[in-house]
């Protein structure tokens, strides 16, 4: 096995984009990691495509409009985590040696995919989807657990919405790019007590791509070569298992296997970025992470410490509260932002002297199990 | 009008009136409802048809603002815990003087949970004690 490196990073604009194609949204994101790579776009070997909602032959649609044809290309799916489904797929191609240079695209367009406007629907087999269960309602009753197991506040939840919100004020391309107060958090519209509409992550459109090659690929493109110290894909145990609502097994568990793989733990994580659908989810990441104890998570919070200047801030990019999240996209995403960071071009979402990053992404709700699959890259330079 | 369970073979009568029907591995002792082909945890495949107790305990709730599937507010889900080791997902009576508490005693009971057209739909739901 060998060493797998990121030269190349790209993301489309983000937002309500219905006038776009989920292709035309991917030809922006590659086109951009192209550039950044300064790779020419027919040395690229090899393709991982993604998208959740209305797939079909992702990558070849985007591809063919940089100039990309009759390659190997490979379609994946995995709900949320499908852009970490990518990356690791292409990821272990150049790892192994069946390839030295190759893209992972993550595309959506959330607006005018046949779920526009509604909750994801239950699909016939889905049991408990038809008794109620939708993913608001679940993390409503997660952030009711905090509440009872960690003295966590409404005002909690808030609070990781107003952090998120602000540094997607810092990130050109987040949807919102507005700040919210903890009062008009709490004073949106009750979505499931007791969270509300603000700590929601919208519908969005958009794209994002990473250019990954050999360590000899890189070298001769790049004077800052981003490291993939570890590549992790699990899926979900059954929810039966589960101790509490207030950790994901699955997660911690892919954590588990990523730090050891990568050789550092968490306190050597200089900056994460993490699927926060929802506001109170984020805090549940923080004790699977292991970056405090258990039980620990809300004081982290409050400290201040996961904000932008503090000793680990997480989603600096506005998260997928704030920068929004198109389903296939945001696991790419996330890898693309933590790269960003480790070469010090963040702009004024910065986080200072970034060596060791993290990207995480989860993601499914299938009935009888904890979740659908969790994917977790740590990055470093 | 037409009654049609929402999965068959879900509820079934106990002692103490209709409940939910699980069963139980004769192996590892665990339970499952719905009721499972195989022991989902030791992989035994002997299993033994057992009654859930009629109560549990609130282990979270919620009373979302936005509809569900089949479901317009006001509206409470939640998860039960029962006394055999497992949670239960469920719809939950609001009844005014008996607010939502975590660890609070809930009962179940059967009852129509939506119609379409002509039919039915029956299942089950939880009521605060």
């Amino acid at each position: 096995m060998r060493d797998v490196f990121i030269i190349g990073v790209g993301q489309s604009t983000f937002g309500k984009l219905s006038d776009r194609t989920a292709a035309d949204l991917g030809v922006e994101a590659v086109s951009e990691a192209i550039k950044d790579a300064g790779i020419k776009p027919r040395d690229i070997q090899i393709a991982y495509g993604c998208r959740v909602f209305d797939a079909l032959t992702t990558a070849q649609s985007v591809l063919k409009g940089v100039g990309v044809t009759a390659i190997e290309m490979v379609n994946v799916e995995n709900a949320c985590a499908s852009g970490s489904t990518a990356v690791r797929g292409l990821w272990k191609d150049i790892a192994f040696g069946l390839y030295d240079v190759g893209v992972a695209v993550g595309v959506e367009s959330m607006t005018t995919s046949s779920i526009a406007g509604k909750l994801i629907p239950p699909q016939k087999d889905d049991f408990d989807g038809h008794l109620g269960l939708t993913f608001p309602t679940y993390f409503a009753l997660i952030a009711r657990r905090l509440m009872e197991t960690h003295g966590a506040t409404a005002e909690d939840f808030a609070m990781v919405s107003v952090k998120n919100h602000h540094h997607g004020c810092l990130n050109p391309r987040a949807q919102y790019k507005k700040e919210f107060t903890v009062e008009q958090v709490l004073a949106s519209f009750m979505v499931a007590d007791p969270i509300t509409l603000l700590q929601c992550c919208p519908n969005t459109d958009g794209a994002a791509a990473v250019i990954m090659c050999s360590e000899d690929v890189a070298k001769r493109y790049t004077t800052k070569p981003v490291r993939v110290a570890a590549s992790v894909l699990l899926s979900a145990d059954y929810f039966f298992k589960k101790t509490d609502l207030t950790t994901v097994t699955m997660g911690k568990n892919a954590c588990r296997m990523a730090y050891e793989m990568a050789g550092v733990g968490p306190e050597d994580l200089d900056v994460i970025e993490l699927h926060d659908a929802f506001a109170c989810e984020e805090i549940i990441h923080y004790e699977d992470m292991g970056i405090c104890k258990p039980g620990e998570s809300i004081s982290l919070l409050r400290s201040g410490a996961t904000a932008l200047g503090g000793k680990i801030p997480v989603n600096p990019s506005g998260g997928l509260l704030s920068l929004g999240h198109p389903l296939g996209a945001s696991g790419v995403r996330v890898i693309g932002e933590v790269a960003l960071h480790l070469r010090d071009q963040a702009g004024k979402r910065q986080v200072p002297n970034a060596r060791v990053g993290m990207a995480q992404m989860l993601g499914g709700m299938e009935s009888g199990l904890e979740a659908g699959a969790a994917g977790i890259h740590i990055l470093t330079i | 009008m037409e009654k049609i369970l929402i999965k068959d073979g879900i509820l079934v009568e106990g002692p103490e009136g209709v409940t939910l029907a699980a069963n139980r591995c004769k192996s590892c002792g665990r339970v499952f409802f719905p009721k499972s082909k195989f022991c989902l945890d030791c992989q035994g495949n002997e299993l033994e048809d057992i009654p859930l107790n009629k109560q549990g305990k609130l282990f979270s709730y919620t009373t979302p603002g936005m509809p569900s599937s089949h479901f317009k507010p006001p509206y409470a889900v939640g998860f039960v815990a029962m006394p055999e080791g497992l949670r239960v997902f469920a719809p939950l009576d609001i009844i005014a003087d008996k607010p939502f508490k975590i660890g609070m005693e809930m009962e179940v009971h059967e009852d129509t949970l939506w119609t379409e057209g002509e039919k039915e739909y029956v299942g089950y739901r939880f009521r605060p004690l």
